[in-house]
């Protein structure tokens, strides 16, 4: 996971506090060669901003030659902006804002692109055994409801990458209740917090989590990529596949 | 003689991926929708992103489908990539019925409501095609919810969801490849190099 602020890679504290790690590119580069299985980029400001998506990154990373598939989320207003995101050099698009405002616009992304390359965005948090879903337009949190989860139900949305927001960042773990408690049929994409492979590796035996995504502790260690895959059940994940150029 | 690829350019997915591992293993590539450029080729590419009509539509806007069809007529090497290997097909049931190129027989379905193939998948090859079994085991990155259905002796590697669904397909010198080999890591680069090569018969 690459979390992009004004156009920079940063490492993220709970989406509070932020430090600079550099170009995006470069961290992308990284893990291509490093062979993970799946870059995702999210600009975390594109929204806020009304700036729509960052095309320039999404068309420099694609004239990189990465042979890892990259999915982009930030700022994706509609369609024809997942259209673009997708010519541009990505591979899936992640949405966020738009599940929360506009959901005939998600079944005409759906429609353009294919089901099987929308990822919705779901930042939550547990409190008392239920699911919070955070708005971090309006700061609000509301919580996760069946309607909520129609596109992800109805076949609209392949996968729901859900952001323990709370943990994200922080010196503690993924909350697994946020996994455990989440309404059956849709495949999750954990992230926040995860960084203990033990606890990776058991949030991907979960039948409902379909890939773990790390964020920080890919920046920060030598070889961190190769030590976590060392560490995971070999049943849980494909062998590596290393860039040797 | 360097090899020249042509990425069939007709506004649908991202070719830019495929260029760069083609150019990365040796070949030259040219992205156009001019036929004058692509009848420079020694092969084409035709890749793909998203739901088969628009892709259809625009193969049509372009007139890229009769030119598809005297290209692979004349026998000369085509390869479609995830959507463009499903555009090979004679139809597809994706949000109707749209009538494909129908250069390798057999139809695209659905694979249900609410399934999908994505992410890293092994293929195992169902024939002892020369360019596809050093790549039998290995795995590959797939991103679909249709699936090619057609006579068996077309199948020539198949992957596991479920059940078999059909990951590459094969008629003479037009082959398809439902998973992404341009963003499959060093086992995509070596089959990509492999089939160019291959097809071109250099």
């Amino acid at each position: 996971m690459i979390t992009v602020k004004d156009g920079w890679a940063v490492q993220s504290f709970g989406y509070r506090r932020y430090l600079p790690l550099g170009r995006p590119e470069c961290l992308a580069e990284n893990l291509d060669r490093w062979g993970i299985d799946e870059i995702i980029v999210l600009s975390i400001d594109r929204t806020r901003r009304h700036a729509g998506p960052d095309f320039a990154l999404v068309r420099r990373l694609g004239g990189l030659g990465l042979l890892t598939p990259v999915a982009y989320g930030g700022g994706i207003r509609s369609a024809s902006d997942a259209g673009k995101v997708i010519e541009a050099g990505a591979e899936r698009v992640c949405l966020d804002a738009l599940l929360r405002r506009d959901r005939g616009e998600v079944s005409a992304v759906a429609a353009l692109v294919g089901s099987q390359a929308v990822i919705g965005v779901l930042p939550l948090s547990a409190q008392a055994g239920r699911l919070f879903w955070h708005d971090y337009l309006s700061r609000a949190d509301d919580e996760l409801s069946a309607g909520d989860l129609s596109p992800f139900t109805d076949g609209i949305v392949s996968e729901a990458l859900i952001i323990d927001r709370i943990h994200e960042g922080g010196p503690h773990p993924f909350d697994e209740s946020l996994v455990d408690g989440f309404p059956t049929g849709v495949p999750l994409i954990a992230f926040g917090g995860l960084h203990d492979p033990e606890q990776i590796g058991r949030v991907f035996a979960h039948e409902r989590v379909v890939a773990c995504a790390v964020g920080n502790p890919f920046s920060y260690r030598e070889h961190a990529v190769q030590h976590l895959r060392r560490a995971l059940p070999a049943s849980e994940i494909r062998d590596p596949q290393f860039r040797m150029d | 003689m360097k090899i020249t690829v042509g990425i069939v350019d007709y506004g649908i997915g991202n070719q830019s991926s495929v260029q760069h591992v083609l150019g990365s293993v040796g070949f030259r590539c040219r992205i156009s929708d001019d036929p004058g450029v692509l009848d420079g080729c020694d092969l084409l590419v035709l890749p793909g992103v998203g739901a088969f009509r628009p892709a259809m539509e625009a193969l049509r806007a372009r007139a890229l489908d009769r030119y598809l069809g005297d290209w692979a007529a004349n026998g000369r090497p085509l390869m479609g990539i995830c959507l463009g290997m499903q555009l090979l097909a004679n139809v597809s049931y994706e949000n109707g019925v749209e009538p494909g190129l129908s250069l390798i027989p057999g139809e695209v379905r659905s694979m249900g409501t609410g399934r999908w193939h994505i992410g890293w998948n092994t293929i195992e090859c169902a024939t002892d095609d020369p360019l596809f079994a050093p790549s039998d085991g290995q795995t590959f990155f797939f991103n679909h919810s249709y699936v090619y259905d057609g006579p068996p002796e077309f199948e020539v590697a198949r992957a596991q969801v479920g059940g078999p669904v059909a990951s590459a397909i094969r008629r003479g010198a037009i082959v398809g490849m439902q998973f992404h080999p341009e963003k499959s890591q060093t086992a995509g680069r070596a089959l990509l190099q492999r089939l160019v090569t291959g097809l071109c018969g250099a």
